[in-house]
């Protein structure tokens, strides 16, 4: 009790204090009152007026995005301008009589007009302004502005089209654009918090560059508010008020735009030879440091039709046809490598000392192993041949003994190191790793223990091995320089909307196979072997390619079939082009050119094509399309003897100067 | 004698029944506004989710109400730094394992509730603040060395906040902790060099510390045609809203701004406006009046307080009450910049209402233990 009253005397000490509390109490109701005053009864006819008339009305300014260039300054991508109507819910009187008219201008029927409008205002509310139609043509616009004036609501607007002006041609590469889903809407915006805030209607990147440069191309959207009247017109006399500036113009600030490392002349080259031809697939060809050239996916697709808001027919068109028009097959198809495989095994078996450049071996037209019997897809086999006809001809059964004499563990580390079952790390999105199989991964994943005679189908490309067109190009360009594995890239530079440089990207090596200090060192005589049967296979008289050699330069490279179902034993040599379209082999080429001293390598995919040669003869016009351009001089040169040559070229191995002439 | 006093005061005597009053009167306002509000609004959950959860809110909330006032105060005081410790491991939990809601990470989901620590973390330094500084006598105001401490308890969980990033709550903390430090009396010379530094690091903060879009409510809170259609844009429509309901408003659900979503955040954060587009000058002034009678009630319990801490813990919650009632309807009035801070006993928000509602419990418990005079 008597600490009670000890604390009623401390407690006191603050009595003075209080006063400051009332005076605060006393300042804040006078303060609110003078505020509410002014606001509501000094203000509030005013106010009220502009609450009923609901007079500011607002606009977004669609920034435009970002120009898309090839490597040399041309457009791949681009804005076209272009007129929408509007229709304001809010100020429409009589919906009825107003969609008959427009109807009539827009050659539209007036129902869906009225089931348009009556739709948003149910999902959006009557103050968001429903789109009718874009694009409009000039006798639309010259139609809607005689009735503008009769019917309130309406509104003509400029507006920016996505525009694709090669079409289809690069579609899966390029991506599309449209407006951004109920569904996509929170999604994004919790991702880019802080960084934008999407509203209803934004147009956004929807797949490929698009999608994952959308935040650097998209610019930042201006918006205009202005006071309306009662009919949502643009009222004149926007005096100011005790609201300030309530009407005011934020403009638009354009993207950034993009300069690509692809070259327009070669993407249409190899866009016509490889989906003007019908074929299915992917394809790729790139500089010998990593910059794309071209990217082809086929069949392809019109992004344009995305960018004007595609049909639902359409749509659902593109995402039933079996041929996937919309996948990127370059990285997002990975299928097993087949022949293509084999100058990978070649240099591991000739690193490895199981066989000499030299060595001969026995490769008859089938092969018994176990009790199974593997067959050439040559009935008689081929002979007694060295790792350098092996190739050339594409002989099975040299390969299966390589495979064994190898065994898997030795097969995975030299495939891993050209970065087969490994991402690449291309910008793109959904690329699929591919599967390099190993006996612990089997153990791992199928539960079972590596039987040896899985090493003969994945000597040859076969079995669980699963590449994508771009990992084979990456590791082929890896033996044709003697060494670089390098990373592919698309994007080289990005440029602000006057064409600053604010980023920009370099080639990167990420390992160089040929360094001896490196982890994992291949000499430069096994390169050599390998590189020159590659040649041959083109080149070479009995070259499994050799229709697709050119007088001027040599492409070096192989063929590859690859096993959509298997066939009883009887049925192997059956023709493939007389079998249903899809139980038919992928064919692949694989390569890189000039032979000598690569400058680009490419890696082509066709499906249910039955042969590699079909994909080669596409390589063919890559290179034919990149020579003309880059290399003219050399379209006039004799061809060389170089089938007189000896099989090994031995070099020393030297100093390695860039192997790449710098091209731009 | 003073013992005779007390058993003769029942319990239904010794509550402080205007001050309950006062505080119904403001909950029925708020229910009523949430109501309107949402009732209808397919955006915000429909079929009158947000209206019930908030009475179960309100329910919630007076149960806590009516049991700390039957504690003594006393024994938060002396659970002051288990609290407060609490509180702090829970703002730097919900750094790690927060969910992201509105662009920072505030909240701890707990499945049936999304439980916001920075909430009762005010209340958490109010009770620390009333233990450390009942402890000693400052009959000449605090000096430097008396204010390290203190500034400290303020600072970190400030920090914490900020770096959420939730400058509005760190704010709160703030203005909380310095409003009792400066009811407590600061001596003159340190105030002088605390407002002179406090300037200065206004300053670098403003250039170096602050993320741009809180940089941008600043400048659009000067400028609200800078960006019309954002923070400016909800400004204007709010101005707009509390100026249409002209002396009497609207009446009720017949707001036009707020019935036909010109208002952003109408339920929480806009809910002032809400009323005062549908009640006009009168029903805006009944609210004002309400807040000021319970702060002048709150006044009177801290006078007659039993001890300091008491004094201190009442002084505490009425800063923090004041200050964001102060902040609301500054903000929804256009005279101060948009802040995500609602208003207390009227927003929807049941983190908001449970503190609220424990903060008046505790003046509550310090007004049944008062003395008699």
């Amino acid at each position: 009790m008597s600490q009670f009253i000890a604390n009623e005397q401390e407690a006191k000490e603050y009595l003075p204090r209080y006063k400051i509390l009332y005076g605060l109490i006393a300042f804040t109701v006078a303060l609110f009152f003078i505020r509410l005053w002014y606001l509501q009864i000094i203000n509030g006819t005013e106010l009220r007026a502009f609450s009923e008339q609901n007079s500011i009305k607002e606009t977004k300014i669609a920034a435009p995005r970002g120009i898309i260039y090839d490597r040399n300054g041309e457009i791949l991508v681009e804005n076209l301008p272009g007129f929408e109507v509007t229709i304001s819910p809010q100020y429409v009187v009589g919906l009825e009589s107003t969609a008959e008219a427009v109807g009539k201008a827009l050659n539209m029927q007036p129902q869906t007009i009225v089931q348009m409008v009556q739709r948003s205002r149910k999902i959006n509310g009557p103050f968001r302004s429903v789109k009718l139609k874009d694009n409009l043509s000039r006798d639309e616009i010259f139609n809607l502005e005689i009735i503008k004036n009769d019917y309130s609501g309406l509104d003509i607007k400029e507006n920016v089209l996505r525009s694709y002006p090669m079409k289809a041609n690069g579609a899966q590469l390029f991506g599309y654009v449209g407006e951004i889903s109920k569904r996509q809407l929170p999604i994004l915006n919790e991702k880019y918090v802080d960084k934008i805030k999407f509203q209803q209607g934004d147009v956004i990147g929807k797949a490929g560059l698009e999608e994952i440069l959308d935040l650097s191309l998209r610019g930042k959207d201006g918006i205009s508010v202005q006071q309306v009247d009662a009919r949502g017109r643009e009222a004149q006399n926007s005096n100011s008020n005790l609201l300030g500036n309530l009407t005011g113009i934020v403009p638009a600030s354009p993207g950034n735009n993009v300069i690509l490392t692809i070259d327009k002349d070669i993407q249409d080259s190899a866009y016509k030879a490889f989906v003007g031809n019908g074929h299915i697939g992917g394809l790729v060809a790139m500089k010998s440091n990593g910059e794309v050239l071209a990217w082809v996916s086929g069949p392809s697709y019109d992004p344009n039709e995305f960018s004007t808001g595609i049909s639902t027919g359409l749509w659902s068109k593109l995402i039933n046809d079996p041929d996937r028009p919309l996948r990127n097959k370059v990285i997002q198809d990975h299928n097993s490598p087949g022949s293509t495989f084999k100058p990978l095994m070649a240099t591991a078996a000739l690193s490895e000392g199981v066989i000499t450049p030299t060595t001969i071996v026995n490769a008859p037209g089938s092969f018994r192993f176990g009790n199974r019997v593997y067959h050439d897809h040559q009935k008689g086999g081929e002979g007694n041949i060295t790792v350098s006809e092996a190739i050339e001809r594409s002989s099975n059964v040299f390969f299966y003994k390589m495979g064994i004499a190898l065994g898997i563990d030795r097969m995975y580390r030299y495939c891993n190191a050209f970065g087969i079952g490994k991402r690449t790390g291309i910008e793109l999105q959904g690329e699929r790793s591919g599967l390099m199989p190993s006996a612990e991964w089997k153990k791992a994943t199928v539960g079972e223990e590596w039987q040896p005679g899985e090493n003969l189908s994945v000597a040859i490309g076969q079995g669980f091995v699963l590449t994508t067109p771009l990992q084979m190009a990456i590791a082929y360009n890896a033996i044709g320089t003697r060494g670089k594995v390098v990373k592919p890239f698309v994007v080289k530079k990005v440029l602000t909307g006057d064409n600053k440089v604010i980023q920009e990207f370099q080639p990167t090596v990420v390992k160089d196979l040929s360094d001896p200090a490196g982890e994992f060192h291949v000499r430069m005589e096994v390169f050599d072997t390998v590189r020159e049967a590659m040649r041959r296979v083109v080149n070479g008289a009995r070259g499994t390619a050799r229709g697709s050699k050119l007088g001027f330069v040599e492409i070096a490279g192989k063929t590859g079939t690859s096993q959509v179902m298997s066939f009883a034993a009887n049925d192997i040599y059956s023709t493939c082009e007389n079998r249903p379209k899809y139980q038919r082999h992928h064919g692949w080429f694989i390569g890189y050119a000039p032979a000598d001293n690569p400058e680009i390598a490419f890696g082509i995919l066709a499906e249910h094509a039955c042969h590699g040669a079909a994909a080669a003869r596409v390589a063919k016009e890559i290179v034919q399309s990149y020579v003309a351009k880059y290399h003219p001089e050399w379209l006039t040169r004799e061809p060389e003897k170089k089938g007189a040559k000896p099989v090994i070229q031995v070099r020393a191995p030297e100093n390695e100067a860039d192997p790449e002439p710098s091209v731009d | 004698m003073i013992g005779d006093q007390l058993e003769g005061r029942t319990f239904l005597k010794k509550i402080d029944w205007n001050f309950a009053a006062v505080i119904v009167a403001l909950n029925i306002i708020g229910l009523i506004n949430v109501f309107s509000a949402t009732h209808g609004h397919a955006e915000v959950g429909g079929s009158d989710r947000l209206f019930w959860s908030q009475v179960f809110w309100l329910i919630v909330g007076w149960s806590f109400y009516l049991f700390v006032t039957l504690l003594d105060y006393n024994f938060f005081v002396r659970l002051g730094y288990l609290i407060y410790g609490l509180n702090l491991g829970a703002l730097i939990a919900v750094m790690f394992v927060g969910k992201i809601a509105l662009g920072a990470q505030r909240w701890l989901d707990f499945g049936f509730f999304s439980y916001q620590p920075s909430e009762s973390m005010k209340l958490a330094l109010v009770i620390i603040m009333a233990k450390v500084m009942s402890a000693k006598s400052h009959p000449d105001g605090l000096g430097l060395k008396q204010l390290i401490y203190p500034l400290l308890l303020i600072g970190v969980p400030f920090l914490v906040t900020a770096e959420q990033p939730d400058l509005g709550t760190a704010m709160m903390l703030f203005i909380i902790g310095a409003s009792v430090l400066f009811f407590l009396r600061i001596k003159r010379r340190i105030l002088i060099t605390v407002v002179t530094v406090g300037i200065l690091v206004g300053v670098g903060g403003w250039l170096f510390a602050l993320h741009d879009y809180q940089r941008d409510r600043v400048y659009t809170f000067l400028d609200p045609g800078r960006d019309p259609r954002g923070k400016g844009y909800n400004s204007i429509q709010s101005k707009i809203a509390v100026g249409s309901g002209k002396v009497v408003g609207k009446g009720f659900r017949k707001g036009t701004q707020s019935q036909l979503e010109f208002l952003p955040e109408r339920h929480t954060d806009f809910i002032y406006s809400v009323l005062s587009e549908e009640y006009g000058f009168v029903g805006s002034m009944l609210v004002v009046g309400l807040f000021a009678t319970m702060f002048l009630l709150m006044i009177r319990i801290a006078q007659q307080a039993r001890d300091k801490a008491g004094a201190i813990l009442v002084v505490g919650v009425m800063a923090n009450l004041f200050w964001q009632h102060f902040i609301n309807i500054g903000m929804v009035t256009g005279l101060l910049p948009i802040v995500g801070i609602p208003l207390p006993l009227l927003s929807y928000g049941g983190s908001n209402m449970l503190t609220t509602m424990v903060a008046l419990g505790l003046v509550s418990s310090v007004s049944y233990r008062k003395h008699m005079f």
